[in-house]
């Protein structure tokens, strides 16, 4: 490799791995802890076996509230496209007076603490009779999640080229056909990107639900908050993993995803 | 009648305004190229004719039907993009077939349509690859292939070389001339290369700041330049700078020479008036009689293979002069020389 | 080309839900917050005038502080060594990175019990070192910081590398040939310029701390409460919803301030790049 002086220095090249090393070991320790035979969190184990992954798989203190985050992560992304979809099209490709204050305030809820949002919904739920409701906790989350999608998708919108809609129109696509066998079939990729990211927003989402997702429809992380607080339950370990290896495959469809998108350029 | 019609056609946006009062009529199965430098209102005025903008001002006529308030997919008109724009998740020969497709057309004549177009551009087997799977010209082909397989009544191209290297543009241009004799099709033509626009068109329409300039032959607005700006965006120029004297046909220049023209010069409300000469209009050595003669100390030589072009000056004013390689041609730098030219080689353009 | 769906009709499910489920209760909490238990400014009255309030704005701001400048400073040399080194290793931090917004905080919080736990390996470290008893870290402000920084960490070297990167590596080079040292270089082209990445790294840093709840929650010290653990103590020990609704308006109003400082300096729209 040739060092020229833009190449970075031996010194920082050190501080970046150790800086690495921080970031990726406490993710790396918990796979080994999930096989742990020991009844709470100790590190290094001192056996390994699948105790914990029975227990897991067999309990439905654990099961139910993991079901409950797949539906609600389901059903919350599946809100949040269709409502923020329209959304994403008209800040990126259309001109309007108050864009640019429009598109501040589609991002804020992303911006505003959890814990305030938390305890308005707590009360306002309360009133309505949301808490303990999947309705409740799905409404929540699509809340949060509008400007994760609207971020995941404006890359996309934003970098399809106008000249391949432009394209259709002057081959004589009517705008409905144009969409139909030019933007969407382009933009489907970044549909699910954005989809997914929605989903895992929702399904690691732990402070509103604390909150307003109460005993009947606990997700997970709900679950894994009163593990982690109260029980020192070693089953946490479990989920960590299996959240882990989730995370590392999601992420490899993603990237798989996004280099599909990549348009040809000539 | 004319198959395209543009009437004092005018784009504003916002402040800009990026074309003013176009005038234009185009022959069915012309090859007109729109020429200018860049943001000189070239790609809007194809815009408007394609029904991707409206004009602000002006109309449209084409075939024979006003066209300004069509959308685009009702013109019937082929594009070729810059960058192509063929659709990435679809075929060459589905990319060939949208047209038709969307028109639904019978599958049969689809077909036979899509293989007329991949034989026309000389792509016959790439019909099932994906766009990405090919070269940068082949895609430039397919995309004319595209812009052609619908027999459209026009077809619009922007800047389609401009992101060809050198080789690969001159073959195209070929390739160009030829599909364009072989189909007949009247074609507009956007370029800001003028040996391009040269080479490949019937007439050239010269645009500069929203304007058009002028239009006509390649010749012609090589030999005839109706403005100033046209006579420099186009070939190599000298232009010279005087004042009229008594006979409408001479220019004095500041420093007290005389030249003769063949042509009534352009004479401003001060009296000022300029001359164009062509380069390769330029002579060395003595002059015979009746020729204008300057002369000219020359700054550089630059070896152009088959010629030299000598760069020198005369009273401030550069020379450009293109002369066959000579022994004292090429030792001439830095020394005076005289350079002549016949009055009808000199063409008289609006002051400045 | 005329556009087929008008722009307010696109934009209309979103607005209206973002009205109803996002404007609405935050609305409520507001109006929660002037009337409960009465009308009246009283539950603002207190927060600003107890002391015990005072200090734990104090702390959530110090410890926010704190875990901004410890991203910054782990963040600024790998966000640099990836832009610079590029290649293979750079796409590998990168992806250590982007996993990091794949895995739950809570996962990340739940493993740094673990690492700080009375039975964990810090522990044995230090036994192994001969320091007994060995420092309690686990329920301290200590374990919170590190916690947090270790999840905010990503987002500070993403929004850095994005800008480091796009530094041409030929300014660079310009800056060696005309005489700079590495370190010269580095001060007068690389830094300046990667300025605005740092400001905004670090507001998004310093908000999203400000507004943390789970970690702290859940490594913190109980003693030693940050706002939102302490606007969720008020709701869930002390069923005092006015003072909760106060606090949080506070809080809201808090990052408002930020949030249009950010605006300002480096524009919010931006983030959706
Ligand atoms: N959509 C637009 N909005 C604002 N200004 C534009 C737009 N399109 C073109 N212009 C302006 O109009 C002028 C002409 O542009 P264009 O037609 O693209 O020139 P050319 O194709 O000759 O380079 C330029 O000044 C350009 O900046
Ligand atoms: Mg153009």
């Amino acid at each position: 490799m040739a060092r020229g002086p833009e190449a970075p220095s031996l010194a920082n090249a050190v501080l970046a791995w150790c800086v690495a090393g921080f970031i990726l070991a406490p993710l790396i320790i918990i796979v080994p802890m999930s096989f742990s035979a020991a009844s709470s969190f100790e590190f290094p184990p001192l056996r390994y076996w699948l105790g914990h992954y029975r227990t897991y798989f067999s309990s439905a203190d654990w099961l139910q509230p993991t079901l409950n985050s797949f539906l609600v992560g389901i059903a919350s992304s599946a809100l949040t496209l269709l409502v923020a979809t329209p959304a994403a099209f008209a800040v990126n490709r259309r001109e309007f007076a108050g864009r640019r204050a429009l598109q501040i305030l589609l991002l804020t809820p992303m911006l505003v603490p959890s814990i305030i949002m938390a305890i308005s919904y707590y009360s306002v739920f309360g009133s309505l009779g949301l808490n303990q409701t999947y309705t409740g906790i799905i409404l929540a989350h699509s809340c949060v999640s509008i400007p994760v999608v609207l971020i995941a998708m404006s890359a996309s919108l934003r970098n399809l080229d106008r000249n391949l809609e432009r394209a259709a129109a002057i081959c004589g696509a009517t705008p409905t056909q144009s969409f139909r066998l030019v933007t969407l079939p382009l933009l489907r990729p970044a549909f699910i990107l954005a989809g997914f990211f929605a989903f895992i927003h929702s399904f690691d989402e732990a402070t509103i639900s604390l909150f307003i997702s109460g005993r009947e429809v606990s997700t997970l992380p709900k679950r894994m908050f009163a593990s982690i607080h109260l029980e020192a339950d070693p089953v946490v370990a479990v989920v960590s993993a299996l959240m882990i290896f989730i995370a590392v495959f999601a992420m490899a469809i993603a990237t798989l995803l996004r280099q599909r998108r990549q348009p040809a350029r000539a | 009648m004319s198959h395209l019609h543009l009437r004092q056609v005018s784009k504003r946006f916002g402040a800009v305004q990026a074309v003013i009062d176009a005038t234009l009529q185009v022959q069915a199965g012309e090859f007109v190229s729109l020429l200018g430098p860049s943001g000189s209102g070239k790609t809007t005025t194809l815009m408007m004719i394609a029904g991707f903008e409206e004009p602000t001002a002006g109309s449209i006529e084409l075939a024979g039907r006003q066209v300004e308030h069509v959308p685009p997919n009702q013109r019937d008109i082929g594009m070729v993009f810059q960058n192509y724009a063929l659709f990435p998740h679809l075929s060459i020969a589905a990319n060939i077939a949208f047209p038709l497709k969307v028109r639904g057309r019978p599958r049969a004549e689809t077909e036979a349509a899509v293989r007329g177009a991949l034989a026309l551009v000389g792509l016959e087997e790439m019909a099932t690859r994906l766009p990405r799977q090919l070269s940068g010209g082949q895609q430039q082909r397919v995309a004319l292939a595209r812009a052609l397989g619908y027999q459209p009544t026009l077809l619009l191209l922007d800047e389609p070389l401009s992101a060809l290297d050198k080789n690969l543009r001159e073959q195209m241009q070929i390739e160009l001339r030829r599909i364009h004799r072989q189909v007949g099709i009247t074609t507009l033509y956007v370029t800001h290369d003028q040996a391009e626009a040269m080479t490949l068109s019937d007439r050239i329409v010269v645009f500069n700041r929203g304007r058009i300039e002028q239009v006509g032959a390649p010749l012609e607005v090589y030999a005839r330049p109706a403005t100033r700006f046209a006579a420099g965006f186009i070939g190599d120029s000298t232009i010279l700078d005087g004042t009229a004297s008594t006979a409408p046909t001479e220019l004095r220049l500041p420093d007290g020479t005389t030249l003769h023209t063949a042509q009534p010069l352009h004479t401003n409300a001060t009296g000022a008036a300029s001359l164009l000469i062509r380069p390769e209009d330029f002579h060395l050595g003595e002059p015979p009689a009746g020729a204008n003669a300057l002369p000219v100390q020359v700054l550089s030589v630059l070896n152009l293979g088959p010629h030299l072009l000598l760069i020198g000056q005369h009273a401030g004013r550069e020379i450009r002069i293109r002369t066959p390689v000579s022994p004292a041609a090429l030792a001439s730098e830095g020394s005076t020389i005289t350079a002549w030219w016949l009055p009808a080689k000199s063409w008289p353009i609006p002051p400045a | 080309m005329k556009p087929g769906i008008p722009t307010w009709l696109l934009l209309l499910p979103a607005v209206a839900y973002l009205v109803l489920v996002f404007g609405a209760p935050l609305g409520n909490t507001f109006w929660m917050s002037i009337t409960e238990p009465s009308l009246g400014l009283q539950n603002f009255e207190t927060i600003l005038t107890d002391p015990l309030y005072a200090r734990v704005y104090l702390r959530t701001v110090l410890v926010a502080a704190s875990v901004t400048l410890l991203c910054l400073g782990f963040g600024y040399p790998l966000a640099h060594y990836m832009a610079r080194r590029g290649g293979l290793a750079a796409a590998l931090l990168l992806g250590i990175c982007g996993l990091c917004f794949w895995i739950s905080y809570l996962v990340r919080t739940y493993a740094w019990t673990v690492i700080l736990g009375n039975r964990g390996p810090v522990t044995a470290v230090a036994r192994w070192l001969g320091i007994e008893p060995p420092p309690v870290l686990l329920f301290t402000t200590t374990a919170s910081l590190i916690a947090m920084t270790h999840i905010l960490l990503p987002y500070m070297v993403l929004t850095l590398y994005v800008v480091l990167a796009r530094i041409d590596p030929n300014l660079i080079r310009a800056a060696h040939s005309l005489g700079a040292s590495r370190w010269q270089s580095f001060t007068a082209v690389v830094l300046p310029l990667s300025l605005p990445a740092v400001v905004s790294g670090c507001l998004l840093v310093f908000i999203f701390c400000v507004g943390f709840y789970v970690t702290p929650t859940l490594l913190g010290s109980p003693r030693d409460m940050m706002i939102s653990s302490l606007i969720a103590n008020e709701i869930e020990a002390l069923l005092d919803f006015g003072s909760a609704s106060a606090l949080a308006m506070m809080l809201l109003a808090a990052i408002l301030v930020l949030l249009t400082i950010y605006d300002r300096l480096v524009g919010i729209d931006r983030i959706m790049r």
